[in-house]
């Protein structure tokens, strides 16, 4: 699942998106994750580089990692699609 | 190639927190990179901002409201134009656009150019005939009655639930969310802009804006979509931002090619968490937001002075995504001599 072509990412985790005109800040946790789906990676690449960053455990980034995807698709961030479908 | 000199008289000049399009308007009019602009500022109170602020107005002149009579007002434009030889007049207001289309050939012929809509397009926008608009144009509305006693409200509970949005002809809209609120809207609009007072159902979702140009002809001179980022109570944009919509670019086209449009507009619509696109109102003249559209890169001023001459007006496509706009407030201080000159000689 890509991130739509209407949104802008900057490197201080400023995210814009230029179709609904809504913006959102990302601390750099937020920032690492949709960089990392705007690649296009499966959840499991994802899991990994997370892991490998922060001290945190398989479960939590798990849980937080659904929670964030949620939440880009209700704010138009990535197309509509059933999260438990992430390739 | 030097700038071709141009006098513009222009309404509207009340940047109050219910601004008036006027003082945008001319501050795009004067980043025209074809006119030497000399601006003639119309007023209807001698406390409009615009008639204080440094580098906006030439000259001032205080014309008669158009309640006072359609002749009255042209009269006075008439005289204005005898001593200052205006070559564009820009309305601002829909409540004088009427006396303005209404005499837009006495105006050209004494030499007053003028872009306006035809009276047929102009009324069929109306707030009390949107819903007809809405159906003979393909586009979605938010179901209306219109109110000319409050006997009617039962009449309209039938119809929607609650809230629903109280509206005047020109101006004013209310939320309301019983029948008392509005009761009391009613009276409050009514006494000032008349009957009908129009009741909107209530459509939830973002509100969203296009400000527009027709060339009355079906092309789209320019279009520019925007989304309030900060309402103030009198639910007017204190900032907002340029948005990258297609479909809203869609819509307007569409209503400009079937319509025939002329002359500056803006689109009022509410886009639904479905993504639907509902129109609430057609504004029949530039918006007080325009100078987003001309740093975004659609000088609508600029064009449609070129419009109102006669000119090949190609149109713009493109405009910068992301602009924002952020009004502020400031305090002029003003000598009395000013103040005095408008009050007593009606110009400055």
């Amino acid at each position: 699942m890509k991130i739509t072509e209407e949104i802008k990412i900057s490197d201080n985790g400023f995210v814009f998106n230029s179709k609904t005109g809504d913006s959102f800040n990302l601390n750099p946790f937020g920032l690492e994750l949709i960089k990392q789906i705007a690649e296009d990676k499966d959840f499991e690449s994802i899991r990994d580089v997370m892991l490998e960053k922060y001290d945190v455990d398989d479960l939590t980034i798990e849980k937080d990692f659904y929670e964030f995807y949620a939440l880009l698709k209700y704010h138009q961030i990535i197309a509509p699609g059933d999260p438990l479908d992430f390739k | 190639m030097p700038k071709q000199k141009l006098t513009l008289a222009v309404t509207g000049l009340n940047n109050t927190d219910n601004p008036g399009p006027g003082v945008p308007v001319i501050r795009g009019a004067k980043e025209s990179e074809d006119f030497d602009i000399r601006v003639i500022g119309l007023v209807y109170e001698n406390l409009e901002p615009g008639i204080y602020m440094e580098g906006i107005c030439d000259r001032i002149f205080q014309i008669p409201y158009p309640s006072s009579g359609s002749d009255e007002l042209i009269e006075r434009i008439e005289q204005i134009h005898q001593q200052e030889k205006i070559d564009v007049l820009i309305p601002n207001f829909d409540a004088e656009l009427f006396s303005f289309m209404k005499n837009e050939q006495r105006l050209l012929d004494s030499g007053i150019h003028t872009f306006l809509p035809s009276l047929k397009q102009f009324q069929e926008r109306e707030k009390d005939q949107l819903a007809k608009y809405g159906e003979k144009y393909g586009v979605k509305v938010p179901g209306s009655i219109n109110l000319g006693s409050v006997g009617q409200i039962s009449e309209m509970e039938d119809k929607f639930d609650y809230p629903v949005m109280v509206k005047g002809q020109f101006y004013d809209a209310y939320e309301a969310n019983n029948e008392e609120q509005v009761k009391q809207t009613f009276h409050k609009i009514s006494a000032k802009w008349g009957f009908p007072v129009i009741v909107q159902e209530f459509v939830k979702g973002t509100e969203v804006n296009v400000i527009a140009l027709g060339d009355g002809k079906g092309n789209t001179i320019a279009a520019v979509p925007m989304r309030k980022q900060y309402i103030t109570d009198k639910g007017k944009a204190w900032g907002g931002i340029t948005l990258a919509d297609e479909k809203m670019m869609e819509l307007t086209r569409m209503l400009i090619q079937k319509t025939k449009w002329k002359g500056g507009m803006e689109l009022e619509l509410i886009k639904t968490f479905g993504g639907e696109y509902f129109l609430i109102e057609i504004n029949p003249r530039i918006p007080a937001w325009v100078y987003l559209a001309v740093g975004a890169g659609q000088n609508i001023p600029d064009a449609l002075i070129k419009l109102a001459l006669g000119w090949d007006v190609k149109p713009m496509t493109e405009y910068k995504i992301g602009k924002m706009f952020v009004r502020y407030s400031s305090d002029l201080i003003v000598d009395l001599e000013k103040f005095a000159a408008i009050s007593m000689n009606k110009e400055i």
